[in-house]
């Protein structure tokens, strides 16, 4: 079970990563274009608008893909020095103060997105974005980062419990540059 | 509060508990212990400033654009063009290790995919050629550092970010260092190889045609380089709309040398993803420290501190120094500099310290973090990709390479303006 959701969950993830790569390659096209038609002397104009929204969502959302390929950068002096059993025990233990962490800044975020639907907020550029509409996929992402953390954690403790720690240290371990290069 | 925030980092960081949520903590700390009113509050308001920002998407644009150039085999051929024109020298090879390292990183936001593909693509040669093995790791180990100092460097993104100052500026301060650096790991190279022929393997000349023919092959990555710089620095373009044009440029480079597949630029994108998330997690991470540090009081608790201490500033910038060679053994590049930054620039710009200046000495500093042991990123990079040996024969041939950038750190002491000399040139 616990394999099956961590591979849900990573499929999941690519999906998104693919979307996210999707909106950078747009947002690059679009930057491009409103450069052409400067020169030209006319101009899209709210690049810099934009292209700040599309970072704030695509940075959310980007998380949780960088948690499953253990991209997020943990320091290794004192893990690395004890056995199979201590690795698994730094890793749950890391792994919980993340979620709780991520939890924790969702939570937070929320007041944000709240206040914007709340008071119709725009934001004050000739675009008049609704805030809503560029907060709610940005919160949206720190909520799935949070979800994904704690179905990880999750899945990693069933794999714990059935004595899998090779299987728990490539979900939640520390990434190892050498191996991803054999 | 600075004792605690110093302890706490380091206790923390060796728990091993990702730097970023390392940095939320401390400011959920310094919120509960040393805040007058609760700072909380403004987590999430924090958390969508710092990520809606238009200057941080060029991070995402040049890490692509380095993702797409290396993984098109434009890397590969980029090798072989410099190799004919460096072999002739003592260390041959050495120096195509350090070119290729130095312009991929220049336009790549990944040491490990530079690294990676120079190791994968020189090692062989290596063995055949005769070149000493610990010689050739190290040189590719440090020439993969540069790429944080030469523009664009995402590491000077991210300082410029943090500490609110200008980006064009910065790349303009670091190129020269960067070069310098570059021309003395060659230097130090010709030395070496000068002294004990037999590291420097066989010698190869190449006949003119040739070499000419390689010279058409850098053109395209130079001019993409010149590109990107060039709009920065006469004003046409933010860091982010020339990191834009980066990515066409590198699109067209690929589809123009042998194409790019469809997986290649899935690979990119899955690449750009990672690195991207990664260096946003930290740098929330620590622009919430900052912010909580700041409305603690952090300026005053230091001001303080320093006068206890009575140092003049040079004794103080040494010490600093110090700091980062120490730390620099444990904790990697941009987590080193992201969790110093919000303690250490103010308390150095406080002692009249140029902000630009500084963070072209701490690249340096961290630049020496990336092939200085146990924890070194680069070096186990280049070992996995050599696949033979031992990491001791990597640690070692980056030594002297090391030296060149203690030097480095000293003539930046010595003479500050030589990172102005070219914004002071431009105008």
């Amino acid at each position: 079970m616990a394999q099956q959701l961590l591979a849900n969950l990573r499929w999941l993830n690519r999906l998104v990563a693919m979307l996210i790569g999707a909106t950078l390659f747009a947002c690059a096209a679009f930057v491009l274009a409103d450069i052409i038609l400067r020169k030209l002397g006319s101009s899209l104009g709210g690049t810099d608008e934009i292209s700040g929204y599309v970072m704030a969502i695509v940075t959310s959302w980007g998380m949780g893909f960088a948690l499953l390929e253990l991209s997020h950068v943990r320091i290794d002096i004192l893990r690395g020095r004890v056995g199979a059993l201590g690795h698994t025990l730094f890793d749950l233990f890391s792994m919980t103060v993340l979620s709780m962490t991520i939890t924790l800044i969702a939570v937070r975020c929320w007041p944000v997105l709240e206040r914007s639907i709340a008071n119709s907020s725009r934001a004050n550029t000739p675009l008049e974005t609704p805030l809503w509409m560029v907060q709610l996929p940005w919160f949206a992402g720190w909520a799935w980062f949070g979800i994904v953390a704690w179905l990880t954690l999750l899945a990693a403790l069933l794999l714990v419990l059935r004595g899998e720690f090779e299987a728990s240290e490539a979900t939640i371990g520390i990434f190892n540059e050498q191996d991803s290069l054999q | 509060m600075i004792t605690y925030v110093s302890v706490g980092l380091l206790a923390l960081l060796a728990l091993s508990i990702p730097v970023g949520i390392v940095l939320f903590l401390l400011g959920f700390g310094v919120d509960l212990f040393f805040s007058p009113f609760p700072l909380i509050k403004g987590l999430g308001n924090l958390v969508w400033s710092t990520s809606n920002n238009a200057t941080l998407i060029a991070i995402p644009f040049f890490v692509l654009l380095g993702e797409i150039l290396i993984r098109s085999g434009i890397a590969t051929r980029t090798y072989s063009a410099l190799d004919r024109w460096v072999s002739w020298l003592p260390g041959g090879l050495v120096h195509a290790n350090v070119a290729t390292a130095t312009m991929f990183s220049a336009t790549s936001g990944s040491s490990v995919a530079t690294a990676a593909t120079v190791a994968t693509v020189a090692m062989p040669q290596a063995k055949q050629l005769g070149y000493d093995p610990k010689l050739f790791s190290g040189a590719i180990a440090a020439g993969g550092t540069l790429g944080i100092m030469i523009p664009p460097s995402i590491n000077l993104i991210v300082y410029g970010f943090l500490t609110q100052t200008s980006i064009p500026q910065l790349f303009l301060a670091g190129l020269l260092p960067g070069l310098l650096l570059a021309l003395g790991f060659m230097a130090i190279t010709v030395a070496i190889c000068v002294v004990r022929p037999e590291l420097g393997g066989t010698r190869r000349i190449f006949p003119l045609p040739e070499m000419l023919w390689a010279l058409l092959q850098l053109v395209p990555i130079i001019l993409l380089f010149s590109v990107i710089i060039g709009t920065i620095y006469t004003g046409w373009a933010t860091p982010t709309e020339a990191a834009a044009v980066g990515v066409a440029g590198a699109i067209a480079i690929a589809a123009m040398f042998g194409g790019i597949s469809l997986e290649a630029i899935v690979e990119s994108v899955m690449g750009t993803v990672k690195i991207t998330s990664m260096i946003m997690l930290v740098v929330i991470g620590a622009s919430f420290l900052n912010f909580t540090l700041a409305s603690a009081g952090i300026g005053r608790e230091l001001s303080g501190f320093l006068e206890g201490l009575g140092l003049s500033p040079l004794m103080m910038i040494l010490v600093v120094v110090c700091i980062y060679i120490v730390l620099g053994f444990f904790i990697e590049t941009l987590s080193l500099m992201v969790v110093t930054i919000p303690i250490i620039v103010p308390l150095v710009v406080g002692q009249g310290y140029d902000p630009i200046w500084f963070g072209i000495l701490m690249i340096v500093l961290i630049e020496m973090a990336l092939i200085t042991p146990p924890v070194g990123l680069n070096l186990y990079v280049v070992q996995g990709a050599r696949k033979s040996g031992t990491l001791s024969e990597v640690m070692l041939g980056t030594i002297p390479y090391v030296f060149v950038m203690i030097l480095m750190v000293i003539v930046l002491i010595a003479f500050p303006q030589m990172v102005f000399f070219l914004s002071q040139a431009l105008q």
